[in-house]
C-alpha cells in the first residue's frame, strides 16, 4: 500500500505542479531584485559596471615607460647566451628544431641555414649570476633590478603586424594602442599633460617605420590618443600660440569656442564634439606646463653623467629616456618610446655595436634615476623589441660578418619596478636559442601581466564596439604570476 | 516524516531549484546589496554541513540493510529526510559561494572547478531525492549512483579547500621542510640563520647522523668541515676548487649531482648564498648585518631573512563622500581611488607656480581616506608638512625637490602607517634625520638620493636603521669619466658670403672649446680657445670639447666656404640622374650641404648628380663680376661608384658666344678603400670679368680596374659651387 501511495505522489497533477512552479517563479522574480540591471535593455554591459578610470585592484604601477627597441633586437648577441652555438657554428640546423616554421621572404628561398654563435662574448653579473652580453656594460650593472623575459614569442613574423600585435593586441591594426588602453581604464594623474605620449629616435641601424597608428586610440574616445613630442623648438605641433595671441586673448577665443562647440554637441549628441572640446582646454594647460616638462636645463651633471652626454643632444635615445623620466614623474601614464634600427639582416656585428651603444647607458640610467626618485616601485619600465632573430645566418657567413633573419618563435625583454620581481630570469630557449624550452610567454599574456600591475583585469578592460566587446588580449591571456613581487 | 511536511519541503526544494537556477543563469548581471554579500561569506560556515548529511545520506543508501522488515522501510524514510534536507541546505550553500565568488579576488581556474562541482552535487542530488519515488532506481541504480556521489562531494571539497586555504595546502608540511624560523634582522648569524637552514632543508636528510650518504654528515660545522667519502667539500675562501660547489653545479643529468634529481634543488638565491660564504669563509661567525653593506652575501641574506612579500595594506576606514571627492579634483590636484572597491584615496598635486598649503588644507575632510600623496618638486615649507600630517592613513608620502629639511619630518611622526618615505633633491642634515627616523616606526622605505648627505654617515645610518631600506642612488664618484659627445655648429649653412661668425656649441654647460684652423687636432693646453670666431675666408675648423671629469670629446671637422658671387640666372645643359636631382640648377648656390650616405633616398637632397653626361652648368650676371677661382664641393664613395670628377673646365665671357677658357683642372683621384668623404676642389686664374660663365665637371666614364665596377660609368655627386 505504501508503494501506491508513493507512486501516486510521484505522478503529479497539472494543478500541483502549476502551484510549485508558482512558488518558482515567485522565487526567480525575488532574485531579480539582485540585478538591478537585468530589465535595461541590451546596453548593459561590463563597462557600464565599472567606472572607467578606476583600476580594479589595488595596483603595483601607476605608469609604464615602455622603451620599444624597434626593428627586433637579437637576443643571441644581447642577452640569450648560447654557449652551444659556438661548437655548432657554421653546422645547418637540424631540422627536427627548425619544424615547418613559416619563413620570411628574405631567406625563404635560402639553400643553406648555417647556425651562427654571438661575435661577442658574454659576462655573469649581479646577485643571480645572469649572463649579459659585453655590449651592454650598464644594463648589466643594473641586473639586479631587471626581470629578464627570455621565452616571449608572437604570432607575426614581419615588423608591422609584430609591432601592432604588440602594441594593439592585433596584427591588423584599427584597435586602440597600449597607452590608449591604460589612458581609458586609469584616467589621467596630471590634468596638465596628455595621458599617453610618444618619443621617437633612430639609430644607425637598418630601420623599420613606426607610424602614428601604433598610438591611435582605436574606437575609443579620441582623448586617449597618443602625443607625439619632437625634438625640434615645437615639441607638441600647434601647441604654441600664433604670433601675437597672448594668453588671456587664448583663453577668451577658447571660451567662446566651447559654447559654439557646446551648441552643436546639443544639436548632434556626437562624443567626438565633446572630447574636441577636453583636448582645447588640456592643450591650454599644457602650454605652460609641456615647457617645464621639456626644459633640460636644470638637469644636475650627475642626471648628465648618468644618462650620457647625449641625453642633451635633442631627438636621441638618451634625451628621451631622460624626457620619459621627467614625463613620467609628471603623472604621464604611459611613455612610449620608440628606437629604430635593430633590423639586422646582414653586417649585423658592426650595427648591434653601434645600437646597443645608443640605447645602453640610457636604458640603465632610466631605471637607476626612477629608483633614486622612489618613483621605480609604482612605475613599469620595458625593455624589448617586436620579436626576435634566427639562430640560422641570412646571407652567407663570414668570418666576422653574419646576418640574423626575423624570429617570431622567441625573443627577450626585460621589466623592471612596477611589482615585477627583480633580479630575475624568467623562461629558457632550447640550446640554440631558437624554441622556448620552459615557461614561454604569449604576447596577450604579456599584455595581461602588463594591465594586472597597473590594477586593470584584462578579461573586465574592454569596450564595446560594433557590437561586441573589445580587450586588448583579445580572447585569450594570463597574468604570469611567477614574475610579480 | 510526516506527509504534510513532505510535501512543503519538496515543494520548497523545486522553488529553491527555480530559485538557484535563475541567479546562476544570469550571475554575471548580479549586484549585491550588503547583506548578501554577509550572507556570502557565510558559505565557508555553512557548507560543513550539507556535506557531512549528504555523505550520510549517500553512505546510508550504499550500506543499505537487506532485510525486509518495517526496519528497512524506517531507515529507507530517514534516508530520505536526510537527503531532502540536505539538498536543502546544499542549495542555499551554493547560492552563498555564488554570492562570495563576487567579492574581488576570486577568479581563475579552481574556482571554475569548485562551482561547477558544487553545482552539480546540488542538481545532484535533487535529481536523486526525487527519483526515490521510482521503485526500479531505489532498488536497483541507487547504491552506483550513490558511490558517485561520494566521489563528486569529495572533489568539491577539495577544489574549495584549495581555494581557501591556498593550493597544497594539505601537502604542504610534507613536501617542503620545516620553514625556517625568523630571526631578528640585526642578530642573524651567517652560519648559523643563512647557511645552515638551507643544508637542513635541501640537505640533511640524506647526509645526517642515522643515514650517512657518501659517509658525509652535514648537520653541524665541525662534520661540513671534516668532509665525506670523496674528500673535503672546499678550501675556505676557493670557491673554484669547491667539491660543495661542484656537486651543486653539475648538470642534473649527472648522477653526481645534488642534491639527486628528484629530491628538492636548491635555488639560485641559495647556491649563489653558498659561493659567496665558501668564497668568504672567515665571516661564517659573523652578523650579517656587520657585513659591509655592497657585500653579496649580505644583500642575499637579508633578502632571504626579510618577509617576502610586503605585507597588502589594508584599509577599513569608511568610503568618502563621492562628491566631496570630486569636487577636491582640480586642473592641479588629482584626488583618484587606489582601486574601484578601495575607500583609500590617493592625492598628487602639480604645478609650482600654482601651489599653496592651502590645497592640502583642503584635503581635511577626506583625512582619513589619503594614503598616498605626492608633492614632488612644489615649495614645500616644513610648516606645511603640518598640514600633512593631519592625513593619518597615510602610506607612502613624496616629497622630493621640496624646501624641507629633516627637522621637519618631526610632524610626520603622528603617521603611524608611514611606510614610504621619498626625499631625494631635498637638502637634509644627518643629525635631525637620525632623531626624526627613530619616530617613524613603520617606514620601511627612504629615498635620500641627492640630500647632501655624507656616504659615510648614511651607511651608519643604514647599519642603524635595518629595517628601513635606503635608496641612495647614482652619484658620480669620478672613478670611470665618460667622453663628452662631439661639438656642434649652429649657423644655419656652412657657406657664406662675405664674413661670417662662426658658432661653436656644446650641449653640455660649462664645457671649454677648444679648436684649430690648420688641419691639427686641437688639445686641452695649446690650441686656441673658442670665444667668438669671424672668417672671411675658406676655414677649415677643428675642435673639440674638454670639461674637468670628462674625456675630451673626438674631434669634430666644419669647412666653411665662402662664395662671393651668387649668379642671377642659372641652367644646366643635361637632366640630372633620377634620384639625384636636388633643386636643378639652382642646387649649386642653395648653401645647403649634403652629407655621405647619398644613395640613401633620404639623404640624397642636397647633391645633384651625373653619370651618363657631363655636369654642364651656364650661369649668367646682371652686372659683370671679377672672377678668380672656382671651386666645386663634391662627394666620393668608391664602394658605391661615386668618383670624384674626372675634369673641371671653367669658360668666361663678357659678351654672349665670346667663350675664353679660364682654367682646366683635375680633382686628386680615389684610391681603392678609401673612406668616403667629401670634398673640395678649386681652380684659381688671373682675376677676369666676366658677364656669362660655363662651368663644365665630367664624371670619370670608364672605372678603373682596380675596382669591382670596373668599366662602368661613375657617379658624380656636387652639392655647391663657389665663385670667389
Amino acid at each position: 500500500m505504501e508503494k501506491e501511495i508513493e507512486e501516486h505522489g510521484f505522478s503529479f497533477n497539472r494543478r500541483r505542479f502549476l502551484s510549485s512552479l508558482s512558488l518558482g517563479i515567485g522565487s526567480a522574480a525575488l532574485g531579480s531584485l539582485l540585478m538591478p540591471d537585468l530589465w535595461k535593455g541590451g546596453g548593459a554591459g561590463i563597462e557600464d559596471s565599472l567606472a572607467a578610470g578606476i583600476p580594479h585592484y589595488a595596483p603595483k604601477a601607476k605608469r609604464v615607460i615602455y622603451l620599444f627597441q624597434n626593428g627586433a633586437p637579437s637576443q643571441q648577441e644581447l642577452f640569450d647566451y648560447k654557449p652551444k652555438l659556438r661548437d655548432l657554428r657554421g653546422q645547418e640546423i637540424p631540422p627536427s628544431i627548425m619544424g615547418n616554421q613559416r619563413l620570411t621572404g628574405m631567406t625563404a628561398n635560402q639553400s643553406s641555414f648555417p647556425l651562427v654563435d654571438s661575435f661577442v662574448g658574454f659576462k655573469q653579473y649581479g646577485q643571480n649570476g645572469t649572463w649579459v652580453s659585453d655590449l651592454l656594460p650598464y644594463t648589466a650593472k643594473i641586473v639586479d633590478e631587471l626581470c629578464i623575459v627570455k621565452s616571449m614569442y608572437t604570432e607575426a613574423i614581419n615588423h608591422d603586424p609584430a609591432l601592432t600585435f604588440l602594441q594593439t593586441g592585433s596584427q591588423q591594426g584599427n584597435r586602440p594602442s597600449m597607452g590608449s588602453w591604460l589612458s581609458y581604464g586609469l584616467g589621467n594623474e596630471n590634468k596638465n599633460l596628455p595621458n599617453f605620449t610618444v618619443l621617437l629616435s633612430r639609430g644607425v641601424g637598418n630601420g623599420q617605420g613606426v607610424y602614428s597608428k601604433l598610438w591611435s586610440n582605436g574606437f575609443l574616445d579620441s582623448v586617449h590618443q597618443g602625443v607625439q613630442f619632437s625634438s625640434g623648438e615645437d615639441p607638441v605641433l600647434y601647441l604654441r600660440d600664433p604670433e601675437g595671441l597672448d594668453r588671456k586673448e587664448r583663453r577668451d577665443m577658447l571660451d567662446q569656442l566651447s559654447q559654439l562647440n557646446d551648441l552643436s554637441y546639443q544639436e548632434f549628441g556626437d562624443p567626438e564634439i565633446a572630447s574636441k572640446i577636453k583636448q582645447y582646454e588640456m592643450a591650454y594647460r599644457m602650454q605652460s606646463a609641456v615647457p617645464e616638462v621639456m626644459d633640460l636645463s636644470k638637469e644636475s651633471d650627475d642626471i648628465i653623467k648618468l644618462y650620457g652626454p647625449d641625453c642633451l643632444v635633442p631627438g636621441t635615445y638618451a634625451a628621451n629616456c631622460l624626457l620619459a623620466r621627467k614625463l613620467s614623474e609628471n603623472g604621464v601614464r604611459f611613455v612610449q618610446l620608440y628606437h629604430q634600427g635593430w633590423d639586422q639582416h646582414g653586417n649585423l656585428p658592426f650595427e648591434i655595436t653601434k645600437q646597443a651603444m645608443d640605447v645602453d647607458q640610457a636604458s640603465a640610467a632610466l631605471v637607476t634615476d626612477l629608483k633614486q626618485r622612489g618613483l621605480l616601485d609604482e612605475t613599469l619600465v620595458i625593455w624589448g623589441g617586436e620579436f626576435g632573430r634566427t639562430s640560422y645566418t641570412q646571407g652567407t657567413l663570414t668570418a666576422d660578418n653574419y646576418g640574423r633573419d626575423h624570429h617570431p618563435r622567441c625573443f627577450t625583454i626585460w621589466m623592471a619596478g612596477g611589482g615585477i620581481k627583480p633580479g630575475m630570469v624568467y623562461g629558457e630557449t632550447d640550446e640554440l636559442g631558437y624554441n622556448i624550452a620552459q615557461n614561454p610567454v604569449h604576447v596577450h599574456d604579456f599584455q595581461a601581466t602588463l594591465l594586472h600591475q597597473l590594477g586593470l583585469n584584462h578579461e573586465q578592460l574592454t569596450y564595446k564596439h560594433l557590437g561586441r566587446r573589445y580587450r586588448l588580449t583579445d580572447i585569450s591571456g594570463h597574468v604570469v604570476k611567477d614574475i610579480l613581487s | 516524516m510526516n506527509k504534510k511536511y513532505r510535501l512543503l519541503a519538496e515543494q520548497i526544494l523545486l522553488a529553491q531549484l527555480i530559485f538557484t537556477s535563475f541567479i546562476i543563469l544570469f550571475e554575471k548581471e548580479l549586484v549585491l546589496p550588503p547583506w548578501a554579500q554577509a550572507a556570502g561569506r557565510l558559505h565557508p560556515l555553512l557548507l560543513h554541513f550539507p556535506i557531512v548529511l549528504l555523505l550520510m545520506a549517500f553512505l546510508m543508501a550504499i550500506f543499505k540493510p537487506k532485510d525486509t522488515t518495517e526496519f528497512q522501510s524506517y531507515y529507507h524514510r530517514f534516508q530520505r529526510s536526510i537527503l531532502c534536507l540536505a539538498v536543502g541546505l546544499s542549495g542555499i550553500t551554493v547560492l552563498m559561494g555564488i554570492f562570495l565568488a563576487q567579492e574581488q579576488g576570486y577568479q581563475g581556474e579552481l574556482l571554475f572547478w569548485h562551482k561547477w562541482t558544487g553545482v552539480a552535487i546540488y542538481y545532484f542530488g535533487t535529481v536523486l531525492y526525487f527519483l526515490n519515488y521510482w521503485p526500479l532506481f531505489r532498488n536497483k541504480l541507487q547504491k552506483g549512483v550513490s558511490v558517485l556521489g561520494v566521489a563528486l562531494l569529495m572533489m568539491t571539497g577539495h577544489f574549495g579547500a584549495s581555494l581557501t586555504h591556498g593550493e597544497n595546502f594539505l601537502l604542504d608540511p610534507l613536501t617542503t621542510g620545516k620553514e625556517i624560523s625568523t630571526v631578528p634582522l640585526d642578530s642573524a648569524l651567517v652560519f648559523e640563520h643563512i647557511i645552515q637552514p638551507i643544508l637542513q632543508q635541501k640537505c640533511v636528510s640524506c647526509h645526517n647522523e642515522d643515514k650517512v650518504k657518501g659517509e658525509l654528515m652535514l648537520t653541524d660545522l665541525s662534520s661540513i668541515l671534516k668532509g665525506g667519502k670523496s674528500g673535503k667539500l672546499f678550501i675556505p675562501g676557493n670557491p673554484q676548487m669547491s667539491l660543495l660547489l661542484e656537486r651543486i653545479h653539475m648538470p642534473m643529468e649527472e648522477k653526481k649531482h645534488m642534491p639527486p634529481s628528484g629530491k628538492v634543488q636548491l635555488t639560485k638565491a641559495e647556491s649563489r648564498m653558498l659561493y659567496h660564504w665558501v668564497s668568504t669563509y672567515g665571516s661564517s661567525k659573523a652578523k650579517v648585518v656587520d657585513l659591509p653593506l655592497s657585500d653579496s652575501l649580505r644583500i642575499l641574506a637579508m633578502a632571504f631573512l626579510k618577509p617576502k612579500a610586503v605585507e597588502v595594506d589594508r584599509f577599513d576606514f569608511d568610503e568618502a563622500d563621492p562628491d566631496l571627492v570630486k569636487d577636491l579634483n582640480s586642473d592641479y590636484r588629482t584626488v583618484a581611488h587606489l582601486a574601484s572597491d578601495s575607500p583609500a584615496l590617493t592625492v598628487n598635486i602639480y604645478n609650482k607656480s600654482q601651489y599653496t598649503v592651502k590645497q592640502i588644507e583642503e584635503l581635511a575632510p577626506i583625512a582619513q581616506q589619503v594614503v598616498a600623496l605626492n608633492l614632488n618638486k612644489l615649495p614645500i615649507q616644513d610648516a606645511d608638512l603640518a598640514a600633512v600630517a593631519k592625513l593619518k592613513n597615510l602610506r607612502r608620502l613624496d616629497l622630493n625637490f621640496t624646501d624641507i629639511t629633516a627637522s621637519g619630518l618631526s610632524h610626520l611622526q603622528a603617521l603611524g602607517h608611514l611606510h614610504t618615505l621619498s626625499l631625494s633633491g631635498t637638502q637634509l642634515e644627518i643629525g635631525p634625520l637620525e632623531k626624526q627616523l627613530a619616530g617613524l616606526k613603520a617606514l620601511k622605505q627612504l629615498t635620500v638620493w641627492d640630500t647632501g648627505l655624507d656616504v659615510g654617515a648614511l651607511e651608519n645610518l643604514e647599519k642603524k636603521f635595518v629595517a628601513i631600506t635606503f635608496i641612495k642612488g647614482f652619484q658620480d664618484d669620478g672613478a670611470s669619466p665618460l667622453q663628452l659627445n662631439p661639438i656642434q655648429v649652429n649657423n644655419a649653412s656652412m657657406v657664406f658670403n662675405d664674413n661670417l661668425e662662426v658658432q661653436l656649441f656644446h650641449p653640455i654647460k660649462g664645457t671649454e672649446i677648444r679648436y684649430s684652423t690648420d688641419g691639427s687636432v686641437p688639445d686641452s693646453v695649446t690650441s686656441d680657445v673658442y670665444k667668438t670666431l669671424v672668417i672671411d675666408k675658406n676655414t677649415f675648423i677643428k675642435a673639440r670639447a674638454f670639461k674637468k671629469g670628462w674625456y675630451g670629446s673626438e674631434t669634430s671637422s666644419f669647412d666653411f666656404l665662402k662664395n662671393t658671387y651668387i649668379p642671377d640666372s642659372v641652367r644646366l645643359s643635361y637632366v640630372l640622374n633620377r634620384v639625384h636631382k636636388a633643386a636643378g640648377a639652382h642646387t649649386f648656390f642653395d648653401g645647403k650641404l649634403g652629407q655621405i650616405g647619398a644613395n640613401n633616398p633620404a639623404w640624397a637632397n642636397y647633391w645633384a648628380g651625373v653619370r651618363d653626361t657631363d655636369l654642364e652648368l651656364y650661369a649668367e650676371f646682371k652686372k659683370p663680376v671679377a672672377l678668380s677661382s672656382v671651386g666645386v664641393h663634391y662627394m666620393v664613395e668608391e664602394d658605391t661608384g661615386i668618383f670624384p670628377p674626372d675634369q673641371i673646365e671653367v669658360w668666361g665671357a663678357t659678351q654672349p658666344g665670346a667663350w675664353k677658357i679660364l682654367s682646366r683642372f683635375q680633382a686628386p683621384k680615389t684610391s681603392k678603400g678609401e673612406t668616403p668623404s667629401i670634398r673640395l676642389v678649386e681652380g684659381r686664374f688671373n682675376t677676369t670679368k666676366v658677364a656669362y660663365l660655363k662651368i663644365i665637371a665630367k664624371p670619370v666614364y670608364s672605372i678603373p680596374s682596380w675596382s669591382r665596377r670596373k668599366g662602368n660609368k661613375a657617379l658624380l655627386l656636387v652639392d655647391e659651387m663657389f665663385l670667389n
